[in-house]
């Protein structure tokens, strides 16, 4: 997909700010702004999705992570003590780390680009109905921003082909959650409520 | 895949006629090089009226907010039978105006030891979230709306979650007790309240078909009828959680001033005070316009298009926007005085009752609507009362009155689950625990005359 005019500026500019406030999110030393970098970088992934057409995806980011998750990451901060990680900073391996780090995107990067220059990492040819999802473009005859069918592609998606995925991703945050609960009650606690 | 395109899905922006024909003559004069690669119909519809919007907006809701305020204090006055404030200007009618230049004047303290950024930053979000949710109310008919996107009710709640952090980093960023222990409250009771608040939107999402807002109103005009009578239990619930969501009593616990001073603004003063203080304001104007829009049909009222239909063609138009907009402040502002009501009516819960509240009534509740509004939904399909035609409801009076009597009577399946989860959950009554703390481990002894409880 080639990016041209005003979709181009948008997209460098929120890669761009998303990438920062990730570097900005490991490198701070206050966990708090962490979080709050965090926060910047799920936005403009957030926005990037509005980019790509993909209107729900961006409301439900925006709504899981930042209003949720995020919001949950700074309770716990809160709760737990987190100044006296600010006075003597933990990370003596930063030169390995770094090493590391860019061996990893090294690696991203060198598969992108085989498996770009060998068309895709799809060889086999893909499915009609997911072609039919794929090709589902706007109509570039329709009056300008007309309510796009995005949400009900989606939950059609949800419930035909991904309804497997979808039902053991479910199956696995149930479990998380009834083990966090069994974790968090010791034995005295349960006996209290008994 | 793709969706028939239905009368109610209008364009993202649109303007009024008048607009147009004044930005095309306004073209005239305008350099070459500005106009060439530009329509005039879309430097309308996209530029100059969006911009005369968000400016009328942020004056109408500032004002709605200054003079909510002093609603508040002279409804509470009203029932606690004072008088109110009535010194400043005819009727007290100046008292905002006065309460704003005291705050603006008075000085701004940062304290110390605070996280300055974080600190400055908090009361901005609180701010720009309750303000950015404006943007996608329609508050009349056709191009009475700053924009109309597709997610409009997800964009909603999306950025009132977001409007969180605003609590958050400002109690965080305080450095100080009390703001802390608010900010943790207030996380916790606003991320379980939004749980419920969406649970409940699904159920009348079943029969809006659609996340937009102006669609949302469109699909109750098409259908001549407002939702709340097809979605009662539903608008319950949305009331309950949305007076939890915007912190106000009797869920403010956030804010309790027995017990943490102010809450997570105990350390702000002067206007970033009163920011913290509109934001609260403008998400109770907010949350009412999008209960009006959900369940009491927005701008649209029954009989509306009838009477626009009797008048001369010229100023169909106008009378309807007319119409529309005067409906919507009517129930806008109902559904406020409700809130204010509701505040000086019940006593504050305590924090279990209202994390109780939250998950063990509001939340079965919404899921359990969820499941029979969509059960009702696919039975008056079958029964053939509802059509779905062009990606909207269509049905007679026997539909409407079927899904009325399922509506209100669904009711009792819900309260029957409530029942059969709660019953055995005594906390929540300070009755109940009270009598679970044995005699002998009392250090109080009771004087002679008065029973053991």
């Amino acid at each position: 997909m080639l990016l041209v005019g005003w979709e181009a500026v948008f997209f460098w500019m929120l890669t761009l700010v998303a990438l920062f406030a990730a570097v900005f999110t490991v490198s701070a030393r206050n966990p708090v702004h962490c979080a709050l970098f965090l926060i910047s970088t799920l936005i403009a992934k957030g926005a990037l999705f509005l980019l790509l057409r993909a209107e729900f995806v961006a409301g439900a980011q925006i709504l899981v992570y930042v209003g949720g998750i995020l919001v949950l990451f700074l309770f716990v901060l809160m709760l737990v003590n987190t100044r006296s990680e600010v006075e003597n900073p933990f990370n003596r391996q930063d030169k390995v780390g770094a090493f590391i780090a860019a061996l990893v995107g090294l690696a991203i990067l060198g598969a992108v680009t085989y498996t770009q220059q060998r068309g895709g990492f799809f060889k086999t040819k893909p499915s009609a109905d997911r072609m039919a999802i794929e090709n589902a473009k706007p109509d570039p005859n329709a009056p300008a921003g007309v309510i796009s069918a995005d949400t009900e592609t989606l939950g059609v998606t949800l419930y035909t082909r991904a309804v497997l995925p979808f039902e053991i991703a479910s199956v696995l945050l149930l479990m998380a959650i009834v083990g966090s609960v069994l974790l968090a009650r010791d034995r005295r606690q349960e006996e209290t409520y008994d | 895949m793709m969706m028939t395109q239905g009368p109610w899905m209008l364009a993202l922006s649109a303007s009024p006629k008048w607009l147009e024909s004044l930005v095309e003559r306004l073209f005239a004069y305008l350099p070459a090089w500005l106009t060439s690669s530009l329509a005039p119909t879309e430097v309308a519809d996209f530029i100059v009226w969006p911009l005369i919007q968000i400016g009328v907006m942020l004056v109408v809701v500032l004002t709605a907010v200054a003079y909510l305020t002093l609603a508040e204090r002279k409804v509470s006055a009203w029932i606690q039978v004072r008088v109110g404030p009535n010194r400043t200007g005819p009727l007290g009618l100046l008292q905002p105006a006065a309460d704003g230049i005291k705050l603006l004047i008075k000085e701004d303290v940062i304290p110390f030891k605070a996280d300055k950024t974080v600190f400055t930053l908090a009361p901005i979000i609180s701010m720009v979230c309750a303000f950015i949710v404006l943007a996608v109310l329609p508050y009349g008919p056709h191009y009475a709306s700053i924009t109309n996107i597709n997610i409009g009710l997800l964009f909603i709640l999306s950025v009132s979650s977001v409007g969180v952090l605003g609590i958050i980093l400002g109690g965080w960023a305080s450095n100080s007790k009390y703001p802390l222990l608010g900010a943790l409250r207030s996380s916790a009771q606003m991320v379980s309240y939004e749980a419920a608040i969406g649970l409940t939107i699904v159920s009348a999402l079943i029969f809006t078909r659609t996340f937009s807002m102006q669609g949302i109103v469109e699909a109750q005009r098409s259908l001549g009828i407002w939702f709340v009578l097809f979605l009662f239990p539903s608008f319950i619930v949305f009331l309950i959680s949305v007076v939890a969501e915007t912190n106000r009593a009797p869920f403010d616990l956030a804010e309790a001033e027995s017990e943490l001073v102010g809450g997570f603004h105990t350390e702000y003063s002067g206007f970033r005070f009163s920011i913290f203080f509109i934001a609260e304001y403008a998400n109770m104007v907010v949350v009412s316009a999008i209960g009006a829009t959900l369940y009491l049909g927005g701008w649209y009222v029954p009989g509306m298009d009838w009477v626009a239909a009797r008048l001369p063609e010229a100023y169909r138009e106008a009378a309807l926007t007319l119409m529309g907009v005067t409906a919507f402040a009517i129930k806008c502002g109902a559904i406020l005085y409700l809130f204010i009501w509701m505040r000086w009516t019940f006593p504050r819960y305590r924090y279990d009752q209202l994390m109780e509240l939250g998950w063990k009534w509001l939340m079965p509740a919404a899921l359990a609507n969820i499941a029979l509004t969509a059960t009702i939904f696919i039975v008056g399909k079958e029964l053939g009362l509802v059509r779905s035609a062009g990606g909207v409801l269509q049905m007679d009076w026997q539909g409407k009155l079927f899904f009325t009597l399922a509506g209100l009577l669904s009711m009792f399946p819900i309260l029957a689950l409530l029942n059969a989860i709660n019953r055995n959950s005594k906390s929540f009554n300070l009755r109940a625990q009270r009598t679970t703390i044995p005699v002998s481990t009392r250090k109080v002894k009771l004087s002679p005359g008065v029973k053991a409880a």
